[in-house]
This record gives C-alpha cells, sequence and structure tokens, in this order.
C-alpha cells in the first residue's frame, strides 16, 4: 500500500519558495527539487502552480528575478531573494510556528 | 517590487503582451524539458519521460492562463479591450455616434459653460490669503432705526428688518481698537474719482481704505508697494494704489507708473503699486475698484467739504472686514465686539444730535439701547454677497433647466442606445451562451457609452466656450457692473465637466446595458436574430419618450411665461418717449464745480450741445429714467403739519414721492405732456417762490377730487407750504418698468440746486443717436476738456440694462425648450421607424390579410401620439409641481410680469406645439410602414 502524500495547505507554497531561495538563487525548475528534497517526496505538489506563485511573489517585492544560463547552459529564469522577501520569510516562519505548535497542542490533548 | 515597477511592468504588459507570453512559454517549455530529462536519466524511455514530466506539472494552459493573469495587463488590458471593441463599434456606425456625440456635446457643453458662470458669480473666493479666516460685517436693526445718513447696501430681511452692510467711521475705529479674536479689522469704501492723468479725464470706480486694507487681507502689489497704516494718517503724502486691469487699460502696463503724479479729484496724488491680476476689491461680485486711496484722505476728495462721507458726524458707509485667528469662530468675535459695537452707535448719535442743535435743527429722535442693532458676523470670503444674492436665484433657475437638457439627452442617447444594443442581440446572446460573464458584458457596453460621452464631453467643452461668450457674456447680462466677472473654462470646470461626462455615460449606459443582457438564450439563437420588438417598445422605451416630452414641456412653458414676460415689459407704456434718446452722465462737482460757477457749467454744456449737429433737443435731470435709480421725499400736507410732532419729536407724514430736480424743458423733451398748469419757466430761479409740477398718481393720492393747481405742500417740517403745484403731467415711470407708477414731483434744478451736484444730460436726436456722439464728446471737451461724459448710452439701452436678467432667462429658456423639443422629436421618430423596421413581418402579414394603408398609418400614429399625449400629461402635472415648488423657494412669480405662473394659455400653446411636433415626428415612419411589400416581408424569413 503506497502513503498517501499530503496535499500542501493553502498559502504554505509560498513560504516553501521562500525559504528555498533563501538558500540561494535558484531558477523556478530547481526551486521545485529543492522543495522536494527537502520534503524528501513528501509533499504532493503540482509543479505548475509554483510559477503563478513565483510571479505573485515577485509582484510583492520579495524575489526579483533574471534571465541566466542553467547548468546546463540554457537559458533559464533565476529567481533571488529579495531583502524584503528575507523579511517576510522570518515573519512567515514564526507565524507558520506558532500555527502548528498550537495544532499539536490540541492534537497532543487526550 | 515598488508599485511603480509593477505598474511599470503592467504597462509593459500592455504594450507588448505577447513578449510576456513568450517569457511565460519558454519558462515553463525549460521545467518540462528539465523534468523530462531527469526522467530519461533516471532511465524512462523518452516518450514516456515526457509525459510524466507533464502530469507532473498539471494543466499547462491553465497555468499558462494563471501566470499572464498575474503578470499581464490585467485590468488595464480588458479595459484596452473593450475599448478598442466600443471604439470599432462607433467606427461601424458614423450616424449614431455622430447624432449621440452632439447631442451630448450639447447637453454638457450648456451645462459646463453655465458652471462656468455659476462658478465665478457665485462660488469661488477672493484671491487673498486664507479667505476663509474673513469675516464681513453686517447688522440687522428694526425697520424704524434710523443711523443717519446712509450708503451702500439697504435692504430689508424676511422678517422685515432692516439689513445693513455699511458702518460709521466711529464704528471701524472702535472695534478695531477692541480686544478680539479678530487679528485684523479694515474698512473700505466706495467713491467716484475723477482721473486726470496725461492730460485725459476719466471717471474711476474708486475706493478708500484703511491702511491696514491689504495688510488684513494679505494682498502684495506685483509693482511698488500697496497702501500701508503709515498712509492712512493725517500729514502723510497723498498716494494711491491701482488695480491691474485699470494699470492695463489706462497707463499700458507700464511699470515706471510707480511714482507718476495723477490728479484724483483736482488733488495731486503719487501712484506707489498695482495690486495683482484677479484682485479686484472686496466689494460686489464683478465690480472693480480701479484707484485706492487712503481713508484719511477721502474728506480732501470733495470741492463741498460737507459732501465728505465723513463730514460732521460722517455717514455709515464704510464696509468693515475682519480676519479671525486661526481656530477662533465668528460667533466669539461677535460675542467680543457687540457691545463696542453699541458703544460706537450711540456715540454717533450723539455726534449727531450736537451737530444738529447746532445747525438749530429740531432734535432727531432718541435711540434706546432696546433699538440698538445687531450685528452679525458674516463670511467674507467671497466679499460682499448682496448683489450675488440678486442673481442667485436666476442662475440657479438656469441650472435647472441646463440639467433638465442634459437629462433629455441622456434620454434620448440612452434611447438610441437601447435600440442599437437590442440590434446587437445576437450577438450579446452569442457572447453569453460561450461563456461571458454578464458583468463582462455589462461592462463592455457600459465602456462604450462612457466612450461616447467622453467624446461628448470633449465637444462639449468647444459648445461651452461657445455659449459661454455668446449666449451667456457677461456684457450682457451683467452690465458695466460685472466688468471684473470673467468666467474661464479652468480646472475647476474641467473637473466638473469630466464628472459631468462620466456621469451622463453611466446615466445612459446602465439601464440599456442592462436590459441588453438579460436575454432568454435559446429564442435568441434560434430566432434568426431578428431581435424582439417588445424591446422597443418596452417600460424602458415608453417612459424615456415619455419624459422627454415631460420635460420639453416643463422647459417650453417656463420660456413661454418668460417670453410673455418679456413681452409685457418692453410694451410697457412708459409714459414718455424714449425714441431717439441718447443719455450721459456728468459730475461736475469732483472737479471743482460749485454753486454759480456749476450752473454757468450746466447751461454752457446744454447749449453747447444744442448746437451739435443732428441735435434736437437737449435736457438734464438729476435722476436718468427707467435707470433702477431713485431719489424720494417724505410729503407733509397742511392737516399733518398741523397734528405737529409726537412723543419721539417726529412728524407723521403723508406719505412719499419721487422727486426729480430737472432742467426747464425737461417734460417738454421727454415728451411727457402737460396736462393742466404751465409749465417751469425760466423765472423760476433759485430766488424765485418754489413752485413743482406733480403727475397724476400724485393728485390721486394726496389731492383727490381737487384740482391741485395753486395748492402746496412741503418736503421739510420747517417750511410749511413751500412748495406749490403749478401744473398736472400724464403719468410715466419713473425707476423701473415693472414698478407701479408712483406720485412724482418735478422739481426746477434752479430751486433744488443743492442736490444737482452731478446730472444726466437727455439729448433728443434727429436720426440714429449712436451718430451723434463723437461730437458730443468734442462739444464737451470745448466746455471743460477736465469734465468726461460718463457712461454714454440710449435710453433704450438704459431701459434694457433693467431687463438684462428677463432677457437672459427668455433668451436661455426658448433655446433650450427647442433643443429638449427637438431631441424628444428626434427620439420619437427614431423609436417608431425602429418599431417599424422591427416590425415590417407583422405589418407585412396585417397588409395580406386585407388591413388598408390607413389602418397601418393609424396603427403606427396612435402609438406614437399616444405616447405624446402620456408626456403632455405627465408635463403638466411636472410643471404645476416644480412652479409650485420654485414658487416657495425662489418666489418664481416676481420674475414674471403680466402673467400668472399656471397662465392657461401658455400651457395650451405649448402642448398643442409637441402634439403637432409629434404629429410630424410619426407622420414619416408610419408612411414608410404603408410601404411594406406583404410578400417581401414574408419572404424575408
Amino acid at each position: 500500500m503506497t502513503k498517501q502524500k499530503p496535499d500542501l495547505p493553502q498559502g504554505t507554497l509560498d513560504l516553501l519558495i521562500l525559504k528555498a531561495l533563501s538558500l540561494g538563487p535558484m531558477h523556478g525548475y530547481g526551486v521545485g527539487q529543492r522543495i522536494q528534497q527537502l520534503a524528501e517526496e513528501m509533499l504532493q505538489i503540482e509543479e505548475g502552480t509554483l510559477y503563478p506563485a513565483l510571479y505573485r511573489i515577485e509582484q510583492r517585492g520579495w524575489v526579483e528575478s533574471e534571465w541566466g544560463v542553467s547548468e546546463n547552459n540554457r537559458r533559464a529564469r533565476f529567481y533571488k531573494l529579495t531583502r524584503a522577501g528575507r523579511k517576510q520569510l522570518a515573519v512567515e516562519e514564526s507565524q507558520w510556528e506558532r500555527l502548528t505548535s498550537a495544532v499539536a497542542k490540541v492534537l497532543q490533548a487526550t | 517590487m515598488a508599485w511603480w515597477k509593477l505598474f511599470l511592468d503592467r504597462m509593459r504588459a500592455l504594450r507588448d503582451s505577447e513578449s510576456v507570453h513568450r517569457e511565460i512559454d519558454e519558462e515553463l517549455r525549460f521545467h518540462l524539458d528539465m523534468r523530462a530529462e531527469e526522467n530519461v536519466r533516471r532511465g524512462m524511455p523518452p516518450e514516456e519521460a515526457r509525459r510524466e514530466a507533464e502530469r507532473r506539472f498539471g494543466r499547462l494552459t491553465r497555468i499558462k492562463e494563471m501566470g499572464y493573469e498575474v503578470r499581464g495587463g490585467g485590468m488595464l488590458e480588458t479595459l484596452r479591450q473593450d475599448l478598442r471593441y466600443g471604439a470599432r463599434m462607433l467606427r461601424k456606425n458614423p450616424g449614431f455616434t455622430l447624432v449621440t456625440v452632439l447631442t451630448l456635446a450639447l447637453g454638457i457643453g450648456a451645462n459646463t459653460a453655465l458652471f462656468s458662470v455659476v462658478d465665478a458669480l457665485l462660488f469661488k473666493s477672493l484671491p487673498v490669503k486664507e479667505p476663509g479666516r474673513l469675516v464681513l460685517f453686517r447688522c440687522v436693526a428694526s425697520p424704524t432705526f434710523s443711523p443717519g445718513p446712509y450708503a451702500g447696501y439697504d435692504g430689508t430681511d424676511a422678517a422685515g428688518r432692516r439689513v445693513m452692510t455699511s458702518f460709521a467711521y466711529q464704528t471701524f475705529r472702535r472695534i478695531r481698537q477692541q480686544q478680539s479674536v479678530l487679528s485684523d479689522v479694515f474698512a473700505y469704501g466706495d467713491l467716484v474719482l475723477n482721473v486726470n492723468a496725461d492730460g485725459q479725464a476719466d471717471i474711476a470706480n474708486g475706493q478708500a481704505v484703511s491702511g491696514n486694507y491689504y495688510a488684513g487681507l494679505g494682498v502684495g502689489a506685483i509693482v511698488g508697494r500697496t497702501i500701508t497704516n503709515e498712509d492712512d494718517q493725517g500729514g502723510a503724502r497723498p498716494v494711491a494704489v491701482l488695480s491691474h486691469r485699470y494699470w492695463q487699460r489706462r497707463f499700458g502696463g507700464d511699470p515706471s507708473v510707480v511714482g507718476k503724479q495723477i490728479n484724483l479729484n483736482d488733488t495731486a496724488f503719487t501712484v506707489v503699486g498695482v495690486t495683482p491680476p484677479g484682485f479686484e476689491g472686496t466689494m460686489q461680485v464683478g465690480s472693480t475698484q480701479d484707484v485706492t486711496i487712503p481713508l484719511a484722505w477721502e474728506p480732501r476728495m470733495y470741492t463741498d467739504p460737507k459732501n465728505s462721507r465723513m463730514y460732521g458726524a460722517g455717514q455709515w458707509w464704510l464696509r468693515v472686514m475682519g480676519r479671525l485667528q486661526p481656530g477662533a469662530t465668528a460667533e466669539q468675535a461677535r460675542a467680543q465686539v457687540e457691545t463696542a459695537f453699541h458703544q460706537s452707535v450711540a456715540e454717533h448719535h450723539d455726534e449727531l444730535q450736537t451737530s444738529a442743535q447746532t445747525a438749530g435743527d429740531k432734535p432727531i429722535s432718541e435711540v434706546s439701547p432696546q433699538q440698538y442693532p445687531r450685528l452679525f458676523l458674516d463670511p467674507g470670503g467671497q466679499g460682499e454677497m448682496n448683489e450675488r444674492e440678486r442673481y442667485a436665484s436666476s442662475f440657479y433657475l438656469l441650472l435647472g433647466v441646463v440639467a433638465l437638457v442634459l437629462l433629455v439627452a441622456c434620454a434620448n442617447v440612452a434611447n438610441l442606445f437601447l435600440a442599437r444594443v437590442t440590434s446587437r442581440q445576437k450577438e450579446i446572446g452569442l457572447r453569453l451562451a460561450l461563456g461571458a460573464s454578464r458583468f463582462r458584458l455589462v461592462r463592455q457596453l457600459l465602456t462604450e457609452s462612457l466612450l461616447l460621452a467622453g467624446l461628448g464631453g470633449t465637444a462639449g467643452l468647444l459648445v461651452a466656450f461657445w455659449i459661454k461668450e455668446g449666449l451667456l457674456s457677461v456684457t450682457d447680462w451683467g452690465g458695466r457692473g460685472m466688468l471684473a466677472l470673467q468666467p474661464r473654462l479652468d480646472l475647476r470646470v474641467l473637473v466638473f465637466t469630466l464628472a459631468l461626462s462620466l456621469l451622463t455615460g453611466i446615466v445612459f449606459g446602465l439601464a440599456p446595458a442592462w436590459r441588453a443582457t438579460k436575454v432568454n438564450l435559446a429564442p435568441m439563437l434560434n430566432g434568426g436574430g431578428r431581435g424582439s420588438s417588445a424591446a422597443t417598445r418596452s417600460p424602458l422605451n415608453r417612459g424615456l419618450i415619455i419624459s422627454q416630452v415631460a420635460l420639453s414641456l416643463l422647459l417650453l412653458v417656463g420660456a413661454g411665461l418668460f417670453v410673455r414676460t418679456l413681452g409685457k415689459l418692453r410694451s410697457v407704456e412708459s409714459g414718455f418717449d424714449g425714441r431717439n434718446l441718447l443719455l450721459f452722465n456728468v459730475q461736475p462737482d469732483l472737479v471743482g464745480y460749485k454753486g454759480e460757477r456749476m450752473a454757468r457749467l450746466y447751461e454752457a454744456l446744454a447749449e453747447r450741445i444744442e448746437g451739435v449737429p443732428g441735435v434736437r433737443q437737449v435736457t438734464f435731470s438729476r435722476v436718468p429714467l427707467l435707470a433702477r435709480v431713485r431719489s424720494t421725499r417724505s410729503v407733509y400736507l397742511r392737516d399733518s403739519l398741523a397734528i405737529g410732532a409726537d412723543a419721539t419729536n417726529r412728524v407723521a407724514a403723508n406719505g412719499q414721492c419721487n422727486v426729480n430736480l430737472v432742467r426747464e424743458n425737461f417734460l417738454e423733451v421727454m415728451g411727457i405732456p402737460l396736462l393742466t398748469g404751465r409749465p417751469f419757466d425760466m423765472h423760476d430761479g433759485a430766488r424765485a417762490p418754489k413752485v413743482v409740477v406733480v403727475n397724476q398718481t400724485f393728485v390721486r393720492k394726496y389731492f383727490p377730487g381737487e384740482n391741485p393747481v395753486g395748492k402746496s405742500f412741503t418736503f421739510d417740517v420747517r417750511k410749511p407750504d413751500e412748495l406749490e403745484i403749478i401744473g398736472i403731467v400724464r403719468d410715466a415711470k419713473y425707476a423701473s418698468q415693472r414698478e407701479e407708477i408712483p406720485p412724482t414731483v418735478y422739481v426746477s434744478w434752479r430751486q433744488g440746486f443743492g442736490d444737482m451736484n452731478r446730472a444726466t444730460f437727455e439729448v433728443r436726436t434727429t436720426g440714429e443717436p449712436n451718430l451723434v456722439i463723437a461730437d458730443l464728446r468734442r462739444a464737451a471737451r470745448e466746455v471743460d476738456a477736465n469734465l468726461p461724459l460718463n457712461d454714454v448710452r440710449t435710453q433704450s439701452e438704459q431701459a434694457d440694462q433693467t431687463l438684462t436678467m428677463e432677457r437672459l432667462l427668455t433668451k436661455l429658456l426658448t433655446l433650450f425648450g427647442l433643443l429638449a423639443q427637438s431631441l424628444a422629436a428626434v427620439g420619437l421618430y427614431g423609436v417608431l421607424s425602429y418599431g417599424v423596421a422591427q416590425r415590417t413581418r407583422e405589418i407585412g402579414i396585417r397588409m395580406a390579410l386585407g388591413a388598408s394603408r390607413s389602418a397601418v398609418v393609424k396603427m403606427v400614429m396612435r402609438y406614437g401620439l399616444t405616447l405624446t399625449c402620456f408626456g403632455v400629461a405627465a408635463g403638466v402635472l411636472t410643471t404645476y409641481a416644480v412652479t409650485r415648488y420654485l414658487e416657495s423657494r425662489i418666489n418664481l412669480s416676481s420674475m414674471l410680469y403680466g402673467v400668472t405662473l399656471s397662465d392657461p394659455a401658455t400651457y395650451a400653446v405649448i402642448a398643442s406645439l409637441l402634439m403637432l411636433t409629434a404629429l410630424a415626428a410619426c407622420y414619416f415612419p408610419a408612411r414608410r410602414a404603408t410601404k411594406v411589400d406583404p410578400l417581401t416581408a414574408l419572404r424575408n424569413d
């Protein structure tokens, strides 16, 4: 029996993208790869949805993008966390922690 | 990304949406390729690797769309699509577009033009520092309160109390000294100045101001300096400040005017500065104070110092303004200065009493503290308001009128628009069926209507300019008093027009758009898209036609009432012959004439002008006729003098009469016939017994049933029976065409000479009066080059000047009424034609079944005329209600003359006019209906 991979809760994709980019500039494919690696392939992500999310985040000013050359010498669009993005990441991380610990507390109640 | 960068991105997407799509495509393709390569590396066959990559990616087109929604032009882009589409639709129907834009341009243009005038006339603030903090003093007293000599606005409020805006110098001084929340209190009063500069004399509007006037207002000089407190002191040099307007006109804007000597009423003044353009003083709106001198110099402006308004106790003649400290209220200031005001009233009264005693006059009546007037501080940021209030009701009426015109225009365009979207029903149905949201379609149609309104508004600006300069030209309705009023199509007006256009677009676009998208899809798509005849006969459509007819009736009845008013006023029997009569004013006392010398001047001037070719007769009088000017006196008969004074030392007068001081030949020259007795002659001189000629009304009022010739009365209680009646003349109008002819007394100018310091000359010409003006001026210069002829006009121009508002209202109401009516007719015609076109099949069937042509005509006409009848009925009710309302708000009937608000003849004529127009508008579509060939109509299907 294969284990059902959980869907991503609404709104967490942005957080994951920011986190992935905090490790260094990356193109969209790389961002997806990195998230999957970090999640140890335990998350179900429709890869295409990364892109609208990236565009939205870019418009908010949290990441910047420019065309560059990928590791296999192809033209690719690279995303880089901005200073505002770094701040946003910190905010979202702490929010997430508070949320999960609260949810965990509720669930641990017997 | 900063908002501006975001905006730039959007704009880039808007300009070049292709490149955005390309970028997204490339990025997504990269992703899929990478994933597929990865899969191959893990050992999948290439095709499966590709499929797996796509599966993991999700729905590619959807993702692309979502991406473009974020990165594309967004709202702006749909807007652009809508605009493009709308513009294409408008280009495809040039006839429709042209009619609509023209209709809207007329409506919006009329509103813009009127708003620009109303804004300049009623709403604009003075161009001074923080006008919101200025307050203007006003006092309200019981009707019997008399402050002594008074000059300025003197009105009556709704409660019958006396309202005055001028104050004595004492009052100004007291209030200025009083500690209060007013940081500045300053005063100004008008005076007429004879300006002689560079050897040329003319009459200018002048004013005398306190030294802190300009500082208090916060108005500086653009050249030189303004008047200061140091200038307003005894012993200071006489200095004057010019308005920008006068500086330009009289001195050609030459900056070296500063330091120049000019003679004001024969006293040498030095010009020290010029005020900025746009600042015209703080008097009534539209008036301009050309030359300003310090208050301290006012007494020196008169040949006879007794004529000074500061002489003795002084007149109430100064307007007083104050500037509130920041945060202070007018009420605080009023409470602080009212006691000082009352004190000054008592002081002024005491001074009057003292001077009456020294002159040996009877003591004047006491003023008890209960009678003290109340002081009010009005907002002063607009200057004086009385003139504004006089114009306000007329202009609010006109604003209502043009708003109605715009409504009619909107109704018309809505109707056209409705017909047009109805014919696009199939397209709309198709788009709805393909999944376009109703909101999206309404937005599309609204964009079209806003586009039309925008075009209409732009064209409307041209119309507005034309109306403002032509129909609403200030010189036409405002006369000389409105010289400085210059309505402009400035930013405020442009914003108004923009807002109006948007509103218009929504008003006429929303209802049709809503209706057109409420479609039942199935029959629409099946039925071959003939469109439903129901749409052209919908309640909305009928309602629009009915309201157009009703509004036209309202406007035309209004126009009719004013046309009749003006006609009646113009044909009023004035009682004198106003044809070929040229008038001008002279004010010899301004340049040093008095006593015998002034008398000789009048004689010399009259005789010299009598010699000018083309002049038949010359006379002069103290008061011009039909000029809204009057001089009144109390009449005392022997019986009331016998009763004597009452407790307050007042002798009750028998009544009032109008007085005019006239040259001996005045009655003859003016064509006012003598009924009995004798006219004035050369023997009625200053030392001869005083004699008067009276009119019929005077006789009816004071000597009913008697022959008054030889009887006496007096204006002066100390000299009973001073005036002997020597003749009776026929009644003639005095101050205006509207008034009842008042009791009038004509006095020979030699016998009332004290008041003859100025005069109006009446020159009877043999031909066209304007032709002799140049010769007249030359003749007058020969008599005295320092004496300008002022305000040269014909008697009929003079009379028309008192009818300016009536003329304006008549002109505009008629024009706009006819405009509304033609719009309504066009609307009716359009709807019927369209209806006939839509019902071709039905009409064809009827005719195939044997309906006669006349039956078809009748059917179409009945429909149109029924609508019109409903419109007329609704219009009569609306008009009745609106006139009632206006009567209660602005006393409409007082603007009319010789016609009642519900004049049946006017209503009947206008209703028939509308029915006739409707008949014509219905006839042509009806005739076209009879041309329907049954076979073609049926085959058409």
